[in-house]
């Protein structure tokens, strides 16, 4: 056995025996659910039939009535108030119940699951497989990727993505994870804050995000190759395959980044402007919505950075400077790399094309 | 403890590096004069200063293409600064309670959120241009990110503690404020006074030899 191959042994080993845990980690919580039921079973064989409450008291209390009433159990009721407005004639909403009982059971606890299972592969396969290096290193040639257009709108929506994720996620997860380290006086200004920016900044992002789609649509087309791309995984099964300026991957990422971040912004300016006249079973449909949308696209976001970082060799300096090497463009996306191959630059001297990649005159004048 | 600290001694520091700094920053630009110019003059000094003051507010034609981003980022940025400082609600109260004794009507709230947002927008435009445009990258120095990241922190505060619910956001935005002041005389911040002295003389030197500027 060579040493390469002693290596991948070793690799697969590592590779399942994570996986091995990860399962055991996520079965474990759910043996005290499987005991239960099944004792259940045993005790029980034909089923449960509830036990008869009689009520021992025979003069119902006075309150109990008027209490029924306030708290709807019957279903909701609207008064009627000198107040006019929207809901003002609804004491207790029960929906309202029901938002907050997704907000704690499923969106805090589900969508902490995703972002960690997600990070969590990530950092697997980083360990596992490490980073993807340059098919024959780096030629020592570039090629424009990104304009410095096309950069600054990426990053404009990046830096404002990231502000309101943090500020998203602290109010989402603040309260089990800075309460103990700053205590409720400390959380909740930290609260009031990020509230404050989050709200502030919200609005910003419809136009982040319309100027990310105006500025990327025309590249993120389905185009021929797409599906043979994902049945390889990219390359990632084995084999080379074909791209154009975007692969599917991308353009799965752009679509889903354009229709979650407009789902986003809608439903953001709904929770934020609420004197639109929207009542609260909309404020909380915009809640929900919001969430999931907000986790997923913080969740794959964490796929998207890895990639274009540490993931990838030669990846990052096409959003940084806007240039990639001439193999990483023949190795990644042929098809595009057939197209503008007779625009590469000389790295070291700067010589056709006209430009130095690390920041030139001549760049200057291409990016301008 | 700390609140009264941020609300006395630093601010009276602060005010005094601010304000010393400041008259030694125009002090030592006038103390260099100007260089005597024994040629005929061709034009008037005062009116080619007074000419550039006003022209460099608009692009020149030549160029606004290529700079438009770089105008209108700075637009929003400057304007909306300057509407934040001047007609925000806070800040008049301040400056009726503590510093001038008189007061002038404030922005609704929703204008206050437009203008933060669109002087926001701005700041972070002109801080990404001058990380990724190549030569505004290269002739950047740490001064001027630190100097966008203050202001960028001013605001940030500011906005934070809009409603005043919390002593603890109020202070940090003084504090934050405070920091400003200081770093204010000895960095590039001071283009915000020392503009018009910069672009006068500019407009003054090319005028008496008949140039345009």
């Amino acid at each position: 056995m060579t040493r390469t191959d002693k290596r991948r042994h070793r690799m697969r080993k590592m590779l399942a025996w994570s996986g091995y845990t990860l399962l055991l980690v996520l079965l474990l919580p759910l043996l005290p659910y499987a005991i239960q039921a099944a004792n259940d079973t045993q005790n029980n064989p034909a089923g449960y039939t509830p036990p008869t409450v009689v009520n021992p008291i025979e003069v119902p209390s006075p309150g109990a009535e008027l209490w029924r009433e306030v708290r709807q159990r019957d279903g909701s009721y609207v008064g009627d108030t000198q107040v006019k407005g929207v809901e003002t004639g609804v004491l207790i909403n029960k929906a309202g119940e029901d938002w907050r009982l997704f907000r704690m059971q499923m969106l805090v606890p589900y969508g902490a699951i995703l972002m960690g299972a997600i990070l969590g592969a990530i950092l697997v396969f980083y360990f596992t497989r490490g980073t993807l290096r340059l098919a024959g290193g780096f030629s020592g040639k570039k090629i424009l990727r990104f304009t410095l257009s096309e950069r600054m709108v990426h990053w404009f929506t990046v830096a404002l993505f990231w502000l309101l994720a943090v500020t998203g996620l602290i109010l989402l997860y603040g309260r089990f994870v800075l309460i103990p380290l700053l205590g409720l006086e400390g959380f909740s200004v930290t609260a009031s804050a990020c509230k404050e920016a989050h709200n502030l900044f919200g609005p910003l992002f419809l136009f982040a995000m319309l100027a990310l789609f105006i500025t990327f649509f025309k590249d993120n087309f389905y185009a021929r190759g797409d599906l043979k791309w994902l049945s390889k995984a990219g390359g990632l099964l084995g084999g080379h395959v074909s791209a154009g300026r975007f692969n599917a991957g991308e353009k799965i990422w752009f679509w889903l980044a354009t229709l979650l971040g407009f789902a986003l912004c809608i439903t953001g300016l709904i929770l934020d402007f609420a004197v639109v006249g929207l009542g609260r079973e909309a404020m909380a449909l915009s809640h929900v919505i919001h969430g999931i949308s907000a986790v997923i696209m913080i969740a794959v976001s964490f796929g998207h950075i890895y990639l274009g970082t540490a993931g990838m060799e030669g990846s990052f300096s096409s959003m940084a400077n806007g240039y990639v090497d001439e193999n990483w463009a023949k190795s990644h996306h042929d098809l595009w790399y057939e197209e503008v191959k007779g625009t590469a630059i000389d790295a070291q001297e700067g010589k056709q094309g006209g430009g130095v990649p690390s920041g030139g005159v001549a760049q200057a004048r291409r990016d301008i | 403890m700390i609140a009264q600290l941020v609300d006395g001694v630093f601010w009276n520091i602060a005010v005094a590096i601010f304000l010393l700094g400041i008259a030694w920053r125009i002090f030592a630009v006038f103390r260099h004069g100007a260089r005597q110019d024994l040629a005929e003059p061709r034009g008037s000094a005062a009116s080619g200063a007074i000419h550039t003051n006003w022209s460099r507010f608009i692009p020149r034609r030549e160029i606004v293409a290529k700079i438009n981003l770089h105008v209108i980022a700075g637009y929003m940025f400057h304007l909306g600064l300057f509407i934040l400082l001047l007609f925000a609600a806070p800040h008049i109260k301040f400056a009726q309670d503590h510093v001038l004794g008189f007061g002038w009507p404030a922005m609704p709230h929703w204008a206050f959120v437009v203008v933060s947002q669109i002087a926001f927008a701005g700041l972070l435009l002109l801080w990404l241009q001058r990380v990724l445009h190549p030569v505004t990258r290269l002739i950047s120095r740490a001064d001027d990110h630190i100097s966008t990241i203050l202001v960028f922190v001013v605001m940030l505060t500011g906005c934070m503690a809009l409603f005043e619910s919390y002593t603890g956001l109020r202070v940090l935005h003084r504090f934050s404020v405070e920091l400003f002041m200081i770093y204010f005389p000895f960095s590039s911040l001071m283009h915000a006074i020392l503009f018009a002295s910069s672009r006068g003389y500019t407009g003054a030197f090319f005028s008496v030899r008949g140039v345009k500027a």
